[in-house]
């Protein structure tokens, strides 16, 4: 009897030593990603981890919002790297929580388009570096909306959304869409026009055919699976999705769309930003960044890509849109202090 | 020598200030951690709640009374009746799901009480497996059965509630569903115990005077399984009212819950303040549940 | 007590199946070749060999397990020691209305609530020391002081079955108190601990709510991977996963029955 109490003891400080040891202690090299979900070639990383001689630990996510909550309940010394969207950066630097970048270690910065150097969000790549672009369009299965249309009012209007749809979990990205479909700006401040776009909102949802929120990806399985016929879904997601059945179309409808940029940033208090800068400059080299986006069916910021390019996404306005798609497009801005008005929309449609 | 105070505790003869010192040992680390952990920040939800969320996300500690108005419903553009709605839900959600426990409950107690007794543990045993499997994965497996291809939703387009082709969730039905599968055993194992000693001859003695099923019931079997329901009613009725992953995974953002409410506070949404005021709208609605329930049933006279 | 009305078995049966039915259904899909949806794509078993080269499966599986065992342990220990302390002073009526409201605060709370206040409690710590980042501490935190409450419970029950007959008898032959607690008290009360400690272990692989609002981005557990990834779109290898932890629960509820019938002897049964 006395040594089974040992043993427990025993066990009991076992247990905290290993705790401890397996929690506390991290490799000498390991990078660890925080990403969106099915967002980077699998092999991409095991070319790092055998050129930087590192181990590459990943964790997933699926929205912006989610991201910072994140970062801020304590992910900001766990990860080395994050990708949010340009129109939280502003957001996130003010928070403190991204690292000020050293331009010197990612010489690659060379390689970006001249437009990806002096965006609005962060001029001179002070934060962050772009990644991806992209649009957030409407993605749709062919059996299940024979009769589709591409416009959002197939999710808008009642007497048009016959068939079920998804809608996506993204603050300013869902409100962005249905200003556009208002035919107003995804920026505006305007309380009356906010307030329409919170009650088409609702109305989208309380409709019969409504699925729920999801991911860009939540969404795309959904449709992909047969459950939705619609689902509001990133460019390159749906793409993939596409290559792999041909019932499944993608489009940027006519009224407009979000167009976005993803960025690599490296977090306030990463634990090994070093390995982090070499990441970030790995992916921007030439053929490195044309497997990623061969892979995911995104828009390159690269310049120096473009030739290595699959021709079949280049000629695709829906991955890189022509000039007459690009004049629908829209770009949603960091609104500093009138961030609040869509944070209150978004709570109403969310729980209404 | 024997100090006037000593009593004989347990054989020995000891002052109880000297046994109460001792225990202490034992028994503080354990009181002060749920204190420290649990009961005290129970205290911190008020203080939060008064507080102000930062630009950002973050709490600034300014005492403000929005997160109580927007809790009434106040909100930048204008009154709503949401909030309240939600709550209503909840607790109607949590009650009917409770009662539907209570009643699918006596079958299921009593086939198990009258299986022989060799087979009653293998029983027991099958009661208890999805009882112990995690909820998360109880809750998912629903939507295979929900799914578009079979039966249930079929029947259900048959019936014109849903689109043809479309699943049987998000559905206030598939919420239901989801809250009496998963709570159904916490309901059947205590009043299964009851059964299982139950007085048959009040039974049988009601039955030779030729009453009802109903009449039955309501003085032979009701009195005897009294207390186990009443343990199976907090079993199942608190945690209902604050569950969140059968209405997140089943009623999908269309039927909110109070739980799914305060889960989004203080994920995404990252307003710890009103998160704060929501999860004392809902400690107070347990409370008073749990007050009204032990008043009604020392009336009643359960032990 | 011998013949029940045949709609009762009825409805027992069906009520049976209303609870395996799902969980059928996982373990079937989990075979499933088709990758997304609800169609049969054809038989297949490597979505359970995918499942060992998962590196996120793995590290959660990790997590889990490190949890269930670090918080069990602590919490037996922490939790006999509660239940040994309440019995063994004569505490008047004023300490015991404090001492059991926080006994059974841990059990009545709903989980959210519990979850929530557990999220700002390390909110303060956090402001005042910079210590308790969201992690694998926090969550073993978390789930040592539910299973606190209900460790002490299980081994006051133990406790008062075995009654103060062996304590007086012993004291009579001059045995002093900590040879009382060491020799006499601690083996009788093994089963209850033991029960005890099979119950906060089972809590903890079986918790949900509570691992999620405390865990760190990194220290993710089956259930919070298996939830994420339901939004993401399931797929076999999530049932294969589900389909392995259910086998896995059924092991654990068997030691538990078993536990729990030595628990119930009387410890005269056992001399």
């Amino acid at each position: 009897m006395k040594n089974s109490l040992f043993s427990l003891l025993r066990g009991a400080m076992l247990a905290c030593v290993l705790t401890l040891g397996i929690t506390g202690t991290s490799v000498a090299k390991e990078l660890h990603l925080y990403m969106w979900s099915e967002y980077i070639d699998p092999q991409i990383l095991k070319d790092f981890e055998a050129k930087y001689q590192c181990k590459i630990v990943q964790d997933l996510y699926e929205s912006n919002e989610e991201m910072i909550a994140k970062l801020q309940a304590g992910g900001l010394s766990q990860y080395d790297l994050v990708i949010p969207s340009d129109f939280v950066v502003p957001s996130m630097i003010k928070l403190g929580l991204l690292k000020s970048l050293d331009a010197a270690q990612i010489p690659n910065l060379k390689n970006l388009k001249p437009e990806h150097r002096t965006a609005a969000y962060d001029k001179g790549n002070h934060y962050s570096v772009p990644y991806q672009w992209g649009t957030v369009g409407l993605m749709y299965n062919k059996k299940l909306a024979p009769d589709f249309k591409p416009s959002w009012s197939v999710i808008f209007k009642p007497t048009d959304a016959r068939r079920p749809y998804v809608l996506i979990d993204s603050e300013r990205e869902m409100i962005g869409t249905a200003l556009k479909y208002m035919g107003k700006s995804m920026n505006t401040t305007n309380k009356t026009e906010l307030k329409a776009a919170a009650d088409l909102l609702i109305q989208a949802k309380k409709h019969k055919n409504f699925l729920g929120f999801e991911g860009g990806v939540g969404g795309k399985a959904k449709v992909a699976g047969g459950s939705a016929a619609y689902a509001l879904v990133y460019s390159g997601d749906a793409y993939r999705a596409m290559a792999e059945d041909k019932n499944l179309g993608f489009v940027n409808p006519k009224e407009g769309a979000v167009v976005w940029v993803d960025n690599m940033a490296i977090p306030a208090k990463a634990p090994n930003a070093a390995l982090a800068y070499q990441f970030i400059n790995y992916i921007l080299e030439a053929k490195v960044g044309a497997m990623l986006s061969n892979f995911n069916h995104f828009a390159t910021p690269n310049a120096a890509s473009m030739p290595f390019i699959d021709a079949a996404d280049k000629k695709n306005p829906a991955v890189y849109p022509d000039a007459t798609t690009l004049k629908s497009l829209e770009s949603i801005l960091d609104l500093g202090k009138d961030n609040r008005l869509y944070s209150e929309i978004w709570k109403m449609v969310k729980t209404r | 020598m024997a100090d006037n105070n000593d009593i004989i505790y347990n054989g020995e003869l000891v002052s109880p200030k000297v046994l109460r010192k001792r225990a202490s040992v034992f028994l503080l680390p354990g009181l002060l951690w749920i204190g420290f952990f649990l009961a005290l920040p129970c205290f911190g939800l008020i203080a939060v709640s008064f507080a102000e969320r930062s630009e950002y996300g973050a709490v600034d500690w300014i005492f403000t009374f929005e997160n109580m108005k927007r809790l009434v419903g106040f909100d930048l553009f204008g009154w709503s009746a949401d909030n309240f709605w939600i709550l209503a839900r909840s607790v109607m959600v949590a009650a009917v799901s409770t009662g539907l426990c209570i009643a699918l409950s006596y079958p299921l107690a009593f086939f198990l009480a009258s299986r022989p007794a060799r087979n009653k543990g293998i029983w027991m045993a099958l009661l208890l497996v999805p009882f112990w499997t995690n909820l998360v994965i109880r809750t998912y497996a629903w939507l295979i059965v929900l799914a578009p291809q079979f039966p249930p939703a079929h029947f259900a387009a048959r019936f014109g509630w849903i689109q043809p082709g479309a699943p049987l969730y998000p559905s206030m039905i598939a919420v239901y569903i989801g809250m009496v599968s998963t709570f159904l055993p916490f309901v059947a194992l205590p009043l299964y115990t009851a059964v299982d000693k139950l007085d048959w001859s009040l039974v049988e003695a009601s039955r030779d005077l030729r009453a009802g099923f109903f009449r039955t019931f309501r003085h032979a079997i009701w009195p005897q399984t009294k207390a186990a329901v009443a343990v199976g009613i907090t079993l199942t009725l608190v945690p209902a009212m604050g569950m969140f992953v059968v209405p997140d995974m089943l009623g999908g953002a269309k039927y909110m819950l109070i739980g799914n409410l305060i889960q989004q506070q203080f994920g995404t949404s990252r307003d710890w303040p009103f998160g704060a005021a929501l999860s004392l709208a809902l400690m107070t609605i347990t409370l008073a549940s749990l007050l009204l329930f032990n008043r009604n049933s020392e009336k009643g006279g359960v032990q | 007590m011998n013949r029940t009305h045949p709609w009762i078995n009825f409805a027992a049966i069906l009520l049976f199946m209303m609870l395996y039915l799902p969980l059928l259904c996982v373990v079937i899909f989990s075979f499933n070749a088709s990758r997304l949806g609800t169609q049969w794509g054809g038989f297949t078993l490597h979505w359970y060999t995918d499942l060992f080269h998962n590196e996120l499966i793995l590290r959660a599986a990790m997590n889990t397990l490190i949890l269930a065992v670090s918080s069990t342990l602590i919490a037996t220990v922490v939790g006999t020691a509660l239940a040994i302390g309440l019995q063994m002073a004569p505490w008047g009526k004023k300490a015991r209305r404090v001492f059991e409201p926080l006994l059974n605060l841990p059990v009545v709370t709903p989980d959210i609530i519990f979850a929530v206040a557990l999220v700002i409690a390390f909110g303060a710590v956090r402001a005042l020391t910079g210590l308790f980042e969201l992690g694998m501490p926090t969550m073993i935190v978390g789930h040592v002081t539910f299973q606190i409450a209900f460790v002490a419970l299980a081994v006051r029950s133990r406790l008062r079955l075995i009654g103060t007959e062996v304590q007086e008898a012993a004291c009579d032959l001059y045995a002093s108190p900590s040879y009382l607690l060491r020799t006499v008290i601690l083996p009788l009360l093994l089963p209850g601990i033991l029960a005890g400690a099979m119950l906060a272990f089972t809590l903890s692989l079986d918790d949900f709510i509570i691992s999620f609002f405390t865990a760190g981005p990194k220290s993710i557990t089956l259930p919070i991977y298996i939830f994420a990834s339901v939004h993401r779109g399931v797929t076999p290898e999530i049932h294969a996963l589900s389909t392995l932890v259910m086998i896995f629960t059924i092991f654990v509820v068997l030691l538990l029955r078993r536990s729990e019938k030595q628990n119930s002897q009387k410890p005269e049964e056992k001399l």
